[in-house]
């Protein structure tokens, strides 16, 4: 099989093309795909019930994978797997994956269309800057709720009064402290052993990522890192780095994939088609045992319009019924915390996810570019509606049917979506609880979607 | 439709054969090839940025347009003198910050510079903070844009301004940034001459700032 080493191998010894010729490639290739497949999106139904439609997205990832290969940028080579060394690459996917330890020890399987059991949910600020004073309350807003399976923290980008700059030595300092305060905010959220599924996001480097993940820092056996591909197919050293130190400790190798829509893929159906493939990356250049996956709409900057949730969702049902993998689908909103907006957009991201057999990853908010726009309220909101969809048994033709009224709600807003409130302002952050305000808003929210077929009373059986 | 149109739709349609074909008329019938830049090429990819900015079209369609434009282009070089400062337009020094392999969008927004007349110096990714200083001591742009994708890698972008500073070189250059977490207020508060929320705003902002540029030769 080609493992790791392998793929490094042919990392130095493959075609060697120009980037520019790649990234080309990439566009003509995957319009043929659609082309060939007979892929087309369907507007009118954003959670198609089509399996046939699922299943060409598959092949036509699987065509384009062993055509295109993955780009290496230090070498500049491609590395090709042939159809069967995918297959079989394929095939050892793991299909379930552990994390945590103590009293908290979460089995994540490999999930179905359809699937009646609950998604886990990986609680995550994915990334929102905030100021260093507020970092342990921002994670102790999402490690306390009690949908939460693993959660993950925000970033700092200034530590003790200097920039976190990318590649000094105060980015190593700071991913040391990003480290020890996960687990500390964990403790303080009384949930002293919860997985963090990602334990590093201040630091980009992989040398500063390195040294704090030590268990004297706070990391455990079965916490988790996340290492990206880059847009589109590509790797670098930087990235295959982390992996090789990776694959001698007892961390869950999680693979992030953001191909973007309207980018050198194409279309939704064009980017759907590549998303897939980016899971066949993964499993071949990270060895990724989990993945998650966030694919952006490149002008919006969120996945919540209507061609992009339809791509979330025939590509989950793509790798649903194909693979054994365990993938998560990665929440990007475009408004903010504390808005009406947000929680129409959480609501038809997470159905239009649960039902296509997507694990859920919520929530970048705000275009995930504002300050300390977020709070663990826009996860909370996330994993109820994905919970009550589950336990409910909501069709993807139903879920199809609650995602267009959603929309309806929200979709012309996308463009001057409110960034809504910052940590401060929807949360007392004596209590760390969501204000008043923000409950209210939920409840009333969750008022109309029981109206369109979802019980919340579900949440407690 | 005039021939200048007729380029126009040429590169909208992204039909090079026609495109050459209607700049080699340009040459053979003795038309003014700084016109039909002007008002042919510019105005499609004008219309190709549109395009793009409504997902009409995506990237590769917009870099195929792009392409099309230089080899007419090409074709009425000999017969004119275009670089950007001979047009006027000016020269840019462009690149991802230091820690940044993301440059999807510095390439955007490299294309539509380049066909709005911009000559174009692409440092490419993760750009050290000290190369943008060497390649601006060296070239001597008028403006600098440096993009960013990630908060991590963003807050390299105002070591480029402070270093320009020390160096006694700041107020020769303008700068502009760009990238998905960098908002207008941090932009201003780090002391950057110009944000661009979209490739095509950062044309417009680069076409402004060398609007500040000519005046403040001429005052």
């Amino acid at each position: 099989m080609v493992d790791f080493w392998e793929f490094m191998r042919r990392a130095e010894s493959g075609e060697m093309v120009q980037e520019k010729d790649f990234d080309r490639k990439i566009s003509t290739v995957a319009s043929e795909m659609v082309k060939k497949y007979n892929i087309r999106y369907s507007p009118d139904d954003p959670v198609p019930s089509d399996n046939g439609l699922a299943d060409r997205v598959f092949e036509a990832a699987l065509e384009l994978f062993v055509d295109l290969g993955v780009f290496v940028m230090d070498t500049r080579k491609v590395v090709h797997l042939t159809e069967e060394q995918t297959r079989e690459v394929l095939a050892s996917a793991p299909d379930t994956v552990v994390y945590g330890s103590g009293n908290e020890i979460v089995h994540v399987p490999h999930r179905r269309v359809e699937d009646p059991r609950d998604p886990v949910v990986f609680f995550s600020a994915v990334g929102t800057p905030v100021e260093e004073e507020d970092f342990v309350k921002v994670c102790i807003s999402y490690a306390q709720e009690p949908l939460a399976d693993t959660y993950s923290g925000p970033l700092i980008t200034v530590y003790r009064g200097m920039p976190v700059t990318s590649g000094s030595p105060i980015e190593v300092e700071a991913g040391i402290w990003n480290v020890v305060k996960l687990r500390e905010a964990a403790r303080f959220a009384g949930r002293p052993d919860i997985p963090i599924h990602n334990f590093m996001s201040v630091a980009e480097r992989t040398d500063a990522t390195i040294a704090a993940a030590r268990p004297e820092f706070g990391v455990r056996e079965n916490d988790g890192l996340f290492t990206a591909a880059i847009a589109e197919m590509k790797v670098d050293f930087e990235r295959l780095k982390r992996i090789a130190f990776l694959l001698h400790t007892p961390y869950v190798i999680g693979g992030l994939y953001g191909p973007l829509m309207g980018g050198y893929a194409g279309g939704p159906e064009a980017t759907a088609v590549v998303l897939v493939a980016h899971f066949f990356l993964g499993l071949c250049a990270f060895r990724a045992q989990r993945h998650n996956a966030f694919p952006i709409h490149i002008n919006q900057v969120c996945n919540t319009t209507r061609e992009m949730l339809w791509l979330v969702s025939v590509s989950g049902q793509a790798l649903a019924r194909n693979t054994n993998c365990v993938g998560a689908s990665n929440a990007f909103m475009a408004s903010g915390p504390c808005t009406e907006m947000i929680s129409y957009e959480l609501a038809a991201h997470s159905i239009a996810s649960t039902v296509s057999g997507w694990h859920l990853n919520p929530a970048a908010v705000a275009r995930n570019r504002h300050p300390g726009h977020a709070s663990g309220m826009e996860a909370r909101i996330h994993a109820e509606v994905g919970h009550v969809a589950a336990r409910a048994g909501i069709t993807r033709k139903e879920g199809s049917g609650i995602v267009k009224s959603l929309l309806d709600k929200y979709e012309k807003s996308i463009p001057s979506a409110p960034i809504g409130k910052c940590f401060a302002e929807c949360y007392d952050t004596n209590t760390i609880q969501p204000k008043d305000e923000y409950l209210r808003l939920w409840d009333s929210t969750k008022k109309e979607l029981k109206a369109l077929g979802l019980d919340f009373s579900l949440l407690y059986q | 439709m005039d021939i200048f149109e007729k380029i126009e739709q040429a590169i909208v349609s992204r039909d090079r054969d026609q495109a050459i074909r209607l700049a080699e008329e340009i040459v053979a019938k003795g038309i003014d090839p700084v016109q039909a830049i002007e008002r042919g090429f510019k105005r499609g990819m004008e219309r190709i940025g549109d395009m793009f900015a409504d997902l009409e079209i995506f990237i590769p369609d917009m870099i195929t347009a792009a392409d099309i434009m230089n080899e007419g282009i090409a074709i009425l070089r000999p017969h004119m003198k275009l670089t950007g400062r001979a047009t006027g337009t000016g020269r840019i020094l462009l690149g991802t910050i230091q820690g940044d392999v993301h440059e999807i969008g510095k390439n955007i927004v490299k294309v539509l510079l380049e066909s709005a007349g911009f000559e174009v110096t692409d440092l490419g990714r993760d750009v050290n903070v000290l190369t943008f200083i060497d390649r601006y001591q060296e070239l001597k742009p008028d403006i600098i844009g440096i993009s960013a994708l990630m908060t991590t890698t963003m807050v390299n972008i105002p070591r480029v301004i402070e270093n320009l500073k020390t160096l006694g070189l700041r107020e020769r250059v303008k700068i502009m940034v760009g990238g998905a977490p960098v908002l207008p207020e941090w932009a201003e508060e780090i002391g950057a001459d110009g944000y661009g929320e979209s490739a095509k705003e950062a044309v417009q902002v680069a076409k402004m700032l060398m609007q500040e540029l000519k005046g403040k030769k001429n005052g």
